[in-house]
């Protein structure tokens, strides 16, 4: 039989082996084993022969026929079939098909309201912050990514200003909880409104610089500090009630 | 607290669990003078239902705003949903996975398509039905399982799945190596529009000989 060209893509070995036994009209049932291997192995051929790259996962299912259908070749020895009872690979086989089937039968059935869904629109939740902010603060405003960004530059200049030629090679780890102890305890003695210049002033390493912003920007998100940025690149911090 | 929320009014033991148990924004229920049950209760769960947008209403959250039982909160949902269905509105209240919202009539979207401009729909691949039709049909379930049924490797998938929010790890199966299990989420009921699993067309059969005739039909 003259093997014609399918531009079907399969989801799997499975998926390729249901469409064999469809095409070539096997009885899933009572499955011809070796119908299927030659079937099987002439599409992977084919796929070999048109540069198809073949997934691992359909040599893995070909060996699995392929040994099956040289046992069949062999002659039986009788002993085997007393030793170790075994579920015949065809059975199991026939049972993964049957069960691979009935999930892309659903999924026919699945698509349906999916496509239905993705037709229906919904609005965004009301946004209640607005509600709720005082606007006492005239200078907090919401700043962006790249204001944050140009921010932290404006710190490492000045520390870099700050910080005459040195070479040394030790090197100390701030981890970000010892920063914020510290930070949380000098939090005390600062004004309500800081600049991150001021919580940066005692760092002498770039590291330091930057676990000390980390450290902010976790504080931020916990809620104990306010953030807002002006004059494009400076970075305000305002403490927070409760 | 509780008697500011409760008017005089007893809660029982549930109640009283998920008035403590839920969200503070939920819980900070202005007095509601007047009383109970607040009259035009469908007008008012209308207004909510509208506030809430796609992230929806569950029906203990509902029960609790406008300190009414359960069941009622729930009839009343169910009439609304009623008169948006029949009534000639564009929009539709809908029971996702215990989420009720409002979403717009599919009958809508040619025109929202052509007023909006809006691209092609998200699509999902064939094989990403099938992961997500196993998943929801035997969860939860490992990665394993998943790959056994399918014939193939799923890791990708399962980590796109979950980066779209559809699929979610539910803790670690008893099995030797402990292998993380996974579920659908809220977020797949509502894609498929599911009120609960139990609505998830039933699994085809085929055991027999004879159902082997229209088993390739299609």
């Amino acid at each position: 039989m003259a093997f014609v060209a399918s531009y079907e893509t399969f989801e799997g070995p499975l998926d390729l082996m249901l469409h064999l036994i469809k095409e070539n009209k096997l009885d899933i049932f009572d499955l011809d084993m070796s119908v299927l291997c030659d079937e099987y192995l002439a599409y992977l051929d084919k796929m070999d022969e048109l540069h198809l790259e073949v997934e691992s996962e359909y040599l893995v299912e070909l060996s699995t026929l392929i040994e099956y259908k040289s046992k069949k070749l062999l002659p039986k020895r009788e002993a085997e079939l007393i030793d170790d009872y075994q579920e015949d690979p065809k059975d199991a086989l026939v049972r993964r098909l049957l069960e691979y089937q009935r999930f892309k039968e659903v999924t026919q059935e699945l698509v349906v309201p999916y496509m239905e869904r993705s037709r229906q629109l919904s609005k965004a939740m009301s946004d209640t912050k607005e509600l709720e902010r005082d606007d006492e603060d005239e200078i907090f405003y919401d700043g962006n990514v790249s204001d944050l960004y140009k921010a932290m530059n404006r710190v490492l200049r000045r520390l870099k200003l700050a910080m005459p030629i040195e070479t040394r090679y030790t090197q100390k780890e701030v981890s970000i909880d010892d920063r914020l102890l510290v930070i949380r305890a000098r939090l005390k003695d600062l004004d309500d409104i800081f600049s991150l210049e001021v919580l940066a002033d005692d760092c002498k390493t770039i590291e330091e610089a930057v676990v000390t912003f980390l450290a902010v920007l976790d504080l931020i998100k916990d809620g104990v500090l306010d953030l807002a940025i002006k004059d494009e690149d400076k970075i305000y911090l305002k403490r927070r009630e409760r | 607290m509780i008697e500011e929320y409760a008017l005089g009014h007893e809660m029982d033991a549930k109640e009283r669990y998920l008035f403590e148990n839920t969200p503070s924004k939920v819980k900070k229920v202005p007095k509601i003078t007047g009383s109970k049950p607040p009259k035009d209760q469908e007008a008012i769960i209308e207004g909510l239902l509208y506030i809430v947008g796609e992230d929806g209403l569950r029906i203990e959250q509902l029960a609790m705003a406008l300190d009414i039982s359960y069941e009622e909160a729930k009839k009343s949902l169910e009439r609304l949903a009623m008169r948006y269905a029949k009534g000639d509105h564009g929009i539709e209240l809908v029971d996702y996975g215990g989420h009720y919202k409002f979403l717009t009539k599919i009958d809508i979207h040619p025109y929202a398509q052509r007023l909006l401009d809006i691209a092609k729909t998200s699509t999902l691949s064939q094989s990403a039905l099938e992961t997500l039709a196993i998943i929801a049909y035997k969860q939860p379930i490992t990665r394993v399982e998943i790959e056994d049924l399918r014939g193939v490797g799923s890791d990708m998938m399962l980590r796109k799945l979950q980066a779209r929010n559809l699929i979610r790890e539910a803790g670690r199966s008893e099995a030797p190596g402990r292998p993380i299990l996974y579920e659908v989420t809220e977020e797949f009921m509502d894609s498929f529009k599911l009120a609960s699993l139990s609505d998830l067309p039933e699994l085809p059969e085929y055991s027999s000989d004879e159902e082997s005739e229209d088993l390739f039909q299609r």
